[in-house]
């Protein structure tokens, strides 16, 4: 090897990608034909063998890393979860039973709570995975504090639900930098450079071809009367709407120019999303650092355009199979319930194909999903980065110690988990 | 083939090291480029880790420090693996612990699902007695409030309950005699609580703690006060058997049994959702059963005619009869007034109300 220098460094920092498409996906088929079988319990195999296939294909300066957690662990963490979050449930089963203040506002006090507590299981979860990631013998770890950081992040989605999402970039340096900052590989400390401005001037452009036409729908009921328009709706009756037609000549164009415009802004949003993610992971691949090693990345956006024309292409030949299997069945079934005495059998029979047919379906697109954009963004990620200052990869000491999996099961019971 | 190149980290520093590794009898002897040894691993204390396809890499069971070792060469990496038990290149390990995942999960949704249709309605069949009053008169304070907001009509100047004004006052007056001559029969250990409401449906329900709505759709249908009477009868039964109380501890065992434990992946929400409504329609098919026996018998009770329980019934099932018949949730028309009339005494019904005050019930909700 001739770019290794004498410490066995490689010289040039590059990351490469080596797992096969084609094994991503048996992997995935395999997985979901057992997701099924086994009623979802097996999602913790499949999501150690998914982060296996990831970390152990991806090789950074001539090293592959490696993922050390077990099913097992995650079996475990969950049942905890489930553990902790069953009282609360209840807790929240019965106030909301209670007549007074406490059970009008429990929905609201449910929603914060497991909103908190979300965050807490991903700052856990993120704890659990680099404590399980290994590179060069060492292992990552993750300090600081999840309740610190779940508050923090709350505190910035409240801040940026109320800026229209202008705050969003803000949120996602303030909130990595807490994160990169408690983060290390052996005793080597991370850190987050990137600012907020620079992601917000890249993004601006989008938030505003998006937020035009939602304005504009807004504008348009700017003439309305809305006293009278209450008040009609107060009186109640079989000619109501009559009756607000009369009183407001306008507001039956301005719901249809609203409502044609909140469709432009969502197809809108649709087509820009991929920029949007590309704009986003290649802003944060350069603001990371460890030690002296620091990271640049040269993401391009129609690399990330084509992952999701991949999925699109692949989703639709998944419908016209699903189309021209299901179709046989569905005529089948429907011809056995013309015959009287089968009628019953007959029902339990199509309720039985149309759930599994569901299942199915959404299963695949799922996986679809999975081997074609997700795949494709981690390996263009990894392999649009370089890295610098990588002579600090010869003196790094093994700290840390490995982390509990309680939040990835905390994450898994709340929905909040990715990979 | 004895010997090999490797690429050793001792798991102490992240240095690199290239080593020659030696196949020894007992184990694997590790030193570097010079011949000097590193250190030994017995071959049973070796394991294989996640890897790139081409490459081997070992790790020491049990040890604190995550030393590695990577072999590249195949045939090197051959020779380990007939030597190490724990290193599992082929996969049979992870293949027989897939199918021990299988079984057990397929094992534990079989047991799930016999805890669902047997379990939970027996524990809410013992379990809604035992509830303190108190609750009990909570909770059906909690569900009345939800369900008058749902009946309510949301039309200006309408009130949802009828019975209220001085025109409507003898409707009142009509049905509580009919109230008070069931309540006598069946001697229930707490006052219940019948109101007509505007609701054009033609149905009524019982909720926990002993409150009955009848709607107003079902006094347009039936012909004669024992009709009333009949249906009033059968909510009765509901209060009777706690069946709101058990309802309600049915869902939220089925809710934590299913929703929890179960289904976490995409698409499971429907397998969860149709897993549900069938086993609580199942459940609820039993109690309409169970209420029906018990309201013919308190008609029999009560010297009406219980034959009317029946003729109601005909008359409101059929029309809401289609669809699926694994979801319904109460039983085949004909089968229910087959078994009620099968109950009914043979005896000379006293009529609930006279033709005055059955035409004044008529009007109960007379007022918009």
């Amino acid at each position: 090897m001739s770019s290794v220098e004498e410490g066995g460094v490689a010289v040039s920092g590059g990351v490469r990608f080596l797992g096969q498409r084609r094994s991503y996906w048996r992997l995935l088929i395999r997985g979901a034909a057992l997701l099924m079988v086994t009623l979802g319990i097996y999602r913790f195999w499949l999501a150690t063998d998914v982060r296996r296939f990831l970390w152990s294909n991806t090789e950074i300066a001539g090293e592959a890393l490696e993922y050390t957690g077990t099913p097992l662990e995650l079996l475990i963490g969950f049942l905890v979860a489930i553990a902790i979050l069953i009282p609360i449930y209840a807790g929240f089963f019965v106030a909301a039973l209670d007549l007074g203040v406490l059970g009008k506002l429990s929905g609201l006090i449910a929603f914060a709570a497991l909103g908190l507590l979300g965050q807490y299981a991903i700052y856990r979860a993120r704890r659990y995975r680099l404590t399980r990631t290994v590179y060069r013998g060492l292992r990552f770890h993750q300090q600081g504090s999840a309740w610190a950081y779940a508050f923090r992040a709350i505190l910035w989605w409240v801040v940026t639900v109320f800026s229209l999402g202008l705050a969003y970039p803000f949120q996602l340096a303030s909130l990595e930098r807490y994160k990169m900052r408690h983060t290390f590989y052996g005793d080597l400390a991370g850190g987050f450079g990137a600012s907020g401005l620079r992601l917000l001037i890249r993004g601006l452009p989008m938030w505003l071809l998006v937020f035009a036409p939602l304005a504009l729908a807004v504008s348009s009921f700017i003439g309305i009367d809305w006293r009278a328009f209450a008040e009609t709706l107060a009186q109640g009756g079989d000619d109501v709407m009559a009756r607000i037609e009369g009183s407001n000549p306008g507001l039956g164009a301005a719901i249809v120019f609203a409502v044609l415009m909140g469709g432009v802004s969502a197809i809108l949003a649709a087509l820009l999303y991929p920029a949007f993610q590309a704009v986003v992971l290649r802003w944060w691949s350069s603001g990371l650092c460890f030690g002296t090693i620091e990271v640049r990345s040269h993401l391009r956006m129609r690399h990330v355009y084509g992952a999701y024309a991949r999925f699109v292409g692949y989703a639709i030949l998944f419908s016209i199979a699903i189309g021209v299997v299901g179709t046989p069945f569905l005529l089948f079934l429907a011809a056995l319930g013309g015959v009287g005495r089968l009628a019953a059998a007959g029902e339990i029979a199509t309720t039985f194909v149309a759930l599994v047919g569901y299942v199915i379906a959404a299963l695949g697109y799922s996986t679809i999903y999975r081997a074609t954009v997700l795949l494709s963004v981690w390996q263009l990620g990894m392999e649009s980065l370089q890295l610098s200052g990588l002579s600090t990869l010869n003196k790094v000491k093994a700290t840390g110690r490995p982390s509990s999996a309680l939040g990835e099961g905390l994450a898994d019971a709340l929905n909040v988990g990715s990979y | 083939m004895n010997s090999g190149a490797g690429i050793y980290f001792d798991g102490v520093t992240s240095a690199r090291r290239d080593v020659i590794v030696e196949l020894a009898p007992s184990g694997l002897q590790i030193s570097n480029l010079e011949g000097h040894p590193r250190t030994e691993w017995p071959y049973d204390e070796i394991e294989g880790l996640a890897a790139p396809e081409n490459i081997l890499r070992l790790g020491r069971r049990g040890s604190a420090a995550l030393e590695r070792l990577e072999i590249r060469d195949p045939s090197l990496a051959a020779e380990i693996d007939a030597r190490a038990i724990h290193v599992d290149r082929s996969g049979s390990l992870q293949r027989r612990q897939h199918m021990r995942v299988i079984g057990w999960s397929v094992g534990a949704t079989l047991s799930l699902l016999l805890v669902a249709w047997f379990g939970v309605p027996a524990i809410a069949e013992r379990l809604a007695p035992l509830l303190p009053r108190i609750v009990e008169d909570k909770l059906g304070d909690a569900v009345d409030m939800q369900v008058r907001g749902l009946l309510h009509p949301h039309k200006a100047g309408t009130a949802l309950d009828c019975g209220t004004t001085a025109v409507e006052n003898p409707g009142r007056t009509a049905l509580n005699k009919i109230v008070g001559r069931l309540e006598a029969a069946a001697g229930l250990p707490r006052p219940l609580r019948v109101d007509v409401v505007r609701q054009d449906a033609a149905n009524s329900i019982a909720l926990p703690g002993g409150h009955v709505y009848v709607f107003r759709g079902l006094i347009d249908k039936a012909d004669n006060a024992d009709e009333i009477a009949g249906v009033i009868a059968h909510e009765i039964g509901h209060i009777a058997h706690r069946d709101g109380t058990k309802a309600l501890l049915q869902g939220a065992g089925l809710s934590i049994l299913f929703g929890t434990l179960l289904g976490d992946f995409v698409g499971g929400g429907a397998v969860v959702f149709g897993a549900k409504t069938m086993l609580q329609s199942s459940y609820s098919r039993e109690a309409e059963t169970a209420a029906d026996s018990y309201g013919a018998d308190l008609m029999n009770k009560a010297g009406g005619n219980t034959h009317s329980m029946a003729t109601i019934l005909g008359k409101i099932g059929g029309a809401t009869e289609p669809g699926m018949k694994i979801l319904l949730d109460h039983p085949e028309t004909e089968v229910r007034v087959a078994a009620i009339n099968k109950v009914a005494a043979n005896q000379q019904p006293s009529a609930f109300l006279d033709a005055n005050e059955w035409a004044a019930l008529k009007q109960i909700c007379a007022e918009p």
